[in-house]
């Protein structure tokens, strides 16, 4: 009897850290791949720009944009640059999130507001903003407002398209489950229209953040007097490829930090959305 | 001695449609009623009618001799579908009656625990409503009305989403239950054996107009097992009660009608 339980254990044992050696292997391998991908992406580029363009004026090699970043953050120049667009996408992003947020919801709770602030909405959201910033920028100054205003205009439709759509779309059962314990109308809203919109919420703040930093980038380019779109036409026009990478790397690391951060943020504020 | 729900000259229509027509009865306190019917006889939207889900055309329900106009926590429904709330937890999930009428206390909290081991729910109360399957789903729901501490239970085809043998399960596990507290039950099924074995009283519904056709008494002794399907004088109840909706059934069907 002994001896066969022994046997057993004996046998379950390996199984089991086979099974979570595989596992691990598994998830190595996957991003074994990806990583693989991107150190060949990388090397391919550093002897592309070295030993095929070899022209500083078109192409800067990887390790020439390492240079650029440790020298602007040395000087204190990017620093300021990385500072100013942040604010700037900070004030506009936060702005366009509360307006967009109350904005679906005024439109979910009343049909005459929505049917009135429906066209402009779908209409400014269709449209592309941007092309505006000029015209942003002759009314505000050349300052961090006018980049507050193109990134606002960018960001709150989608904002408030999802939370107008999240709203409308909570399911008609579960607000009749409420209502039959005789929820109020607040009730209602608070405990499943708001969470059962949750999704589509995020979903729309997370969309804003690519919108926003677009927004500010073009609106420094056409014109700011700091900002990482301002140090990306400087180089630009003075043909230092390096510093106009190192600020486009700032930037996607920027986008790409903020859109693992929304997924971490959903993960832990819906998570029943995950199947 | 005042019945606990009366139905007097109830009549619901919907446009030209006559969902209901001149609905009468009487149930007393503690009683098990099924309603059965053809698909269209407006069982389901008397059953919503009781709750205050849906407002009568003309006549009314009065519970303890008061008019129902409006849902309320003395009646607990118990919804087809779960309607689990995917975000909260099993005890959050069945303390949202509480809650809503602002009594979700301490006592409130321990009764829910109780219940919930009740319907057989003890180790699952933090869990997740997409971690269960459909019967332990449809126990947190029923866990949910029971949690308000109603005095009528009112249940909408609570079971027809489940399994043959899931099913045949759940109908003695809520005998179970319903015989620790004995509470005025409505319980609406299309499923014939199902109201005969559960309920004292079977209301049988016809259609076009949906109106009350007959009353069938269920004299079974209780408690009541599985087994008693197989008995002669249950198939014979639930084929009388067939006889009597087998033609609106067929009518139904030929017209293609859900």
């Amino acid at each position: 009897m002994v001896v066969k339980t022994h046997d057993a254990e004996t046998k379950r044992g390996p199984g089991r850290s086979d099974a979570v050696l595989r596992a691990l292997w598994g998830l190595g391998r996957t991003r074994l791949r990806g990583t693989v991908s991107i150190l060949a992406g990388l090397l391919l580029w550093e002897l592309l720009s070295r030993y095929l363009v070899a022209n500083a004026l078109f192409l800067a090699a990887p390790s020439q944009i390492v240079g650029a970043l440790v020298h602007l953050s040395a000087t204190g120049e990017l620093g300021h640059h990385i500072a100013i667009s942040a604010a700037e996408f900070a004030l506009g992003y936060v702005l366009a999130c509360i307006l967009g947020i109350a904005l679906g919801l005024f439109m979910a709770e009343s049909e005459a507001v929505k049917q009135s602030l429906q066209p402009w909405v779908s209409g400014f959201y269709a449209t592309p903003i941007i092309a505006l910033a000029p015209l942003f920028i002759l009314w505000c100054g050349i300052g961090i407002w006018s980049k507050v205003l193109v990134v606002v205009s960018l960001v709150l439709f989608p904002v408030c398209i999802n939370t107008e759509a999240g709203l409308r779309t909570t399911s008609e059962r579960l607000i009749e489950m409420l209502r039959s314990f005789g929820a109020s109308r607040a009730q209602i809203f608070w405990k499943v229209s708001l969470p059962s919109a949750m999704p589509f919420i995020l979903a729309g703040l997370k969309l804003g953040i690519g919108r926003g930093l677009i927004g500010v980038v073009v609106a420094e380019l056409f014109g700011s007097r700091a900002g990482l779109g301002q140090l990306i036409s400087q180089s630009a026009d003075s043909f230092n490829m390096p510093d106009l990478f190192a600020a486009v790397i700032v930037l996607a690391v920027a986008g790409i930090v903020m859109t693992a951060g929304f997924g971490w943020i959903e993960r832990r504020l819906v998570p029943w959305t995950r199947d | 001695m005042t019945p606990k729900l009366e139905v007097r000259q109830l009549s619901k229509r919907f446009g030209d449609l006559e969902a209901l027509q001149g609905i009468d009865i009487a149930i007393e306190e503690g009683a098990f009623i099924a309603i059965v019917g053809p698909s269209g006889c407006g069982k389901t939207t008397f059953l919503r009618i009781v709750a205050g889900l849906t407002d009568a055309s003309e006549g009314e329900v009065r519970l303890d001799g008061k008019r129902v106009e409006k849902p309320g926590a003395d009646r607990g429904f118990v919804f087809q579908s779960d309607n689990l709330l995917p975000w909260r937890t099993v005890l959050a999930n069945a303390m949202i009656g509480p809650e809503v009428s602002g009594r979700a206390g301490a006592k409130e909290r321990q009764r829910t625990l109780d219940l919930l081991r009740l319907v057989g729910l003890a180790g699952f109360e933090h869990y997740h409503p997409r971690q269960l399957s459909g019967g332990m789903r449809q126990r947190v729901n029923l866990a949910r009305a029971l949690a308000v501490d109603p005095t009528v239970l009112l249940m909408d085809e609570p079971f027809s989403a489940l399994d043959a043998q899931t099913r045949e399960i759940m109908q003695t596990e809520l005998l179970r239950i319903w015989e620790k507290g004995r509470k005025t039950a409505l319980f609406v099924t299309h499923q014939i054996d199902e109201a005969v074995f559960l309920a004292d009283r079977v209301l049988v519904f016809a259609r076009r107009p949906g109106r009350l056709q007959d009353v069938v008494e269920i004299d079974l002794p209780r408690p009541r097992r599985l087994e008693m399907k197989r008995t002669p004088e249950f198939v014979r109840t639930v084929d009388r009660i067939w006889r009597l909706i087998e033609d609106d059934v067929r009518a139904s069907v030929m017209q293609g009608e859900e």
